[in-house]
């Protein structure tokens, strides 16, 4: 039997960027508010110290029910379904995109400019890093600009990174503390960081997960949250371009069809899903799929690539001591004016590569007992090891696409994504001169600290993927405006990840969040109660 | 319930391959670390997702079968060569019976849950430890525990009893 729900607002997934649009309209709108995730729910607070145990001494995913068996996809996507989304499993680290990030067409003379600046979005990152309690200190203003201080003091620097930061002072890079979701002070009922470092899984609640957000929501009977719930398609009103309807099957009873009536509707599915349900919903008036009118869903699907390094250096430092704290430096993000285009952070680790205990020696010899903690000790006793990487910006094509794969259903016979990605040529053209420098930095490092670069390497995964409904003013070339409204149903909204335009070189989701929020202002204006 | 690894002979195998300067005491609690982890030990279970990777891994089928099957194989092996147990051998005789398997391994130490033989799971379970991990340094680094955001900026504490270089 057909089940139907009605709302003021209908929000589709139950990420973090869900969790910031939720919680925004929660506090400053009366408007009813139902959030839909396919996903269920996974290990509660209380869970995460066992599951972390086994996480530990297995390698066990702590999260148990994180993903749908038949409900995935071809290309880099996460495979986290599941109330919290794929920030369940996150690091927390909440680095802000460089002012560059807005304007690369206008300086540098390449990719694409953002339809919105720095300016703009700068209240909003403050806000995500409120809602999310953001550890943090500024790094020098001309490449870490910010308005007002972080809500909470950052992580205490650990003995190891202390020791680095002295080395990378003497190189003259400004290195500061990585900003975290990660409480160093109690924040919003949740516990102070005990430097457990297995942030992948928080047994303290120190680092914020969605689930938090909605559990305070649910709570408060602000919202309803429909988990185990996969929209399939959205349905136009018969006499305009509005969205009537969100057509949704009970993973529980999917016989049993559940039909979702709202005002305004809010994809907030990350950068695969959200594509994907647009193109999915094709109808006569549409056969492209909704909100793509101009072609564009799906396309400029991007990330940022890099490089990463370990660099042997003389000096005694303790590994796992801290190693899910790093320092961070976006001195060459904001590289001031370029001959040839190359912008890319720095992020430092402590790492025990190339120290760690062993069975055989260099001649192949096997170790027994002592021996071992000898070899152990002898190549830990006046040398250390510091993991280095830095992620370039990659120019988005238009010809990176995620499509319908036909050929790969689920079990309710929907086709799922495929996503072939790909850089623009300029990013081609560019990887010589891209990888020689970030190599020469590397070894400038190491040279500063007397020490040498063991090795390198490259990858060309999309990180921190978004794209597919980038935001624009001009809808021959965008899917969604600056406000994450979709340029052809005015009721309809996308937010955080598939409305990027670039992905810079900084972890995205705290730009996702932003975004959100910026998108979850212009939702409460729409006359909502 | 997993058949228990048979427990003398796991231990002079300990003796051989972990570090004298544990002591019996030590070496014996480091044994009983890797039984208890061991018998927690779940088959063909689902192991973290790769970042942006859609496939779901698993862990491999059960290993304890074989590692029970390789003691036992040591104590029938030693009866036959030499007439007594494998705890009844010198510690360099053992090593000399353990070279074989530990030989086709390295240089790493792996994960135990991977390791093809006995005493390498009870290597990697051993060095891989907080506890091997400030004995190498001489410090209390403490990994992976619950330590407060105090102590992170100072040098760690020597370790009491000695360790390190
Ligand atoms: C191991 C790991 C570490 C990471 N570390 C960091 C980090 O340190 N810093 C950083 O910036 N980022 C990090 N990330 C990335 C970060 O987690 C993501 O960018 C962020 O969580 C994306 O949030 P989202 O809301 O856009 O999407 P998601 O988290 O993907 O949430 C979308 C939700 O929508 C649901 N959904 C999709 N389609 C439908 C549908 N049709 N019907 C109903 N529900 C649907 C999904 O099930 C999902 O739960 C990490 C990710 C991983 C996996
Ligand atoms: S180090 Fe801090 S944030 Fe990370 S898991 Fe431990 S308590 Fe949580």
């Amino acid at each position: 039997m057909k089940r139907v729900v009605e709302s003021d607002v209908c929000i589709i997934g139950a990420g973090i960027t869900a969790a910031m649009v939720a919680e925004r309209l929660a506090e400053r709108t009366s408007a009813s508010i139902t959030v839909i995730e396919a996903g269920g729910r996974t290990a509660s607070l209380a869970e995460r110290t066992r599951t972390r145990a086994r996480m530990l001494a297995y390698g066990e995913n702590p999260y148990p029910n994180d993903h749908i068996r038949d409900q995935t996809g071809t290309g880099a996507m996460y495979r986290q379904m599941v109330v919290g989304g794929s920030a369940m499993h996150w690091g927390g680290a909440i680095p802000r995109y460089s002012p560059e990030d807005f304007r690369i067409r206008s300086l540098y003379g390449v990719g694409f400019d953002w339809p919105i600046s720095w300016d703009d979005i700068e209240p909003y990152y403050q806000e995500a890093e409120e809602r999310i309690g953001a550890a943090g200190e500024q790094g020098p203003p001309d490449c870490d600009p910010r308005s007002r201080p972080y809500p909470m003091p950052p992580l205490p620097l650990s003995y190891n990174l202390a020791r680095m930061r002295e080395w990378t002072d003497e190189a003259g890079i400004p290195f500061w503390t990585q900003p975290w979701a990660r409480n160093t002070e109690p924040y919003r009922g949740r516990n102070v960081c005990q430097r457990c470092d297995t942030c992948a899984v928080c047994p303290t609640g120190a680092k914020y997960t969605p689930d938090f957000a909605f559990d305070q929501l649910l709570a408060a009977g602000r919202i309803d949250l429909f988990d185990r719930t996969l929209v399939r398609r959205l349905t136009l009103d018969p006499g305009s371009d509005r969205i009537a309807l969100a057509e949704a099957a009970d993973r529980d009873s999917p016989d049993d069809p559940v039909e979702f009536r709202a005002g305004t509707f809010v994809i907030a599915a990350g950068h695969a899903w959200s594509s994907h349900l647009l193109l999915l919903s094709a109808n006569s008036r549409f056969p492209d799929g909704l909100a793509n009118r101009t072609g564009n869903v799906g396309r400029y699907m991007t990330g940022h690539w890099y490089m990463s390094g370990y660099i042997d250096l003389p000096m005694r430092l303790y590994p796992g001591v801290f190693a899910n704290n790093s320092l961070l430096s976006h001195r060459f993000a904001s590289p001031g004016p370029l001959d040839r285009y190359l912008r890319h952070d720095l992020r430092l680790w402590e790492s025990n590569v190339g120290r760690a205990p062993r069975l055989t020696n260099d001649d192949g010899r096997l170790l027994w007992g002592d021996e071992i903690m000898a070899d152990w000790r002898a190549r830990t006793a006046s040398g250390a090891t510091a993991r280095i990487r830095a992620y370039y910006d990659v120019i988005p094509d238009r010809e990176s696409r995620l499509t319908l794969d036909r050929a790969n259903t689920n079990a309710l016979g929907d086709p799922m994504p495929r996503i072939d990605y790909r850089a623009a040529d300029a990013t081609i053209d560019l990887e010589p001169h891209t990888l020689g420098t970030i190599r020469g930095r590397f070894e400038e490092l190491a040279r500063a600290g007397g020490g040498a670069v063991r090795s390198t390497r490259t990858s060309r995964l999309f990180e921190h993927p978004g794209g597919g409904c980038r935001m624009g003013d001009d809808p021959v070339t965008s899917v969604v405006d600056r406000r994450g409204r979709t340029h052809d149903h005015e009721n309809l909204f996308v937010v955080g990840a598939p409305t990027i335009v670039s992905s810079g070189c900084a972890n995205g989701t705290l730009t996702f969040c932003a975004l959100s929020l910026m998108a979850a202002e212009e939702i409460g204006k729409e006359g909502l109660r | 319930m997993p058949v228990p690894l048979p427990g003398g002979t796991l231990r002079a195998v300990a003796e051989a391959v972990l570090p004298g300067e544990l002591a019996a005491e030590g070496r014996e609690r480091a044994v009983a670390a890797f039984e208890r982890w061991s018998e927690g030990l779940e088959p063909v279970a689902e192991l973290s997702h790769p970042y942006l990777v859609p496939e779901v891994r698993y862990s491999g089928p059960d290993p304890r079968p074989g590692w029970v099957a390789q003691l036992e194989g040591l104590e029938k092996e030693c009866e036959s060569r030499y007439g007594k147990g494998f705890g009844d051998l010198d510690v360099p005789a053992r090593r000399g019976m353990l070279a074989r398997p530990l030989g086709q391994a390295g240089p790493g130490l792996g994960s135990p849950a991977s390791a093809a033989h006995v005493a390498l799971a009870l290597m990697a379970h051993f060095y891989t430890s907080p506890v091997a991990t400030d004995l190498c340094y001489g410090r209390v680094i403490a990994k992976q525990q619950c330590r407060g955001l105090e102590g992170a900026l100072g040098e760690p504490a020597a370790l009491a009893g000695g360790g390190g270089p």
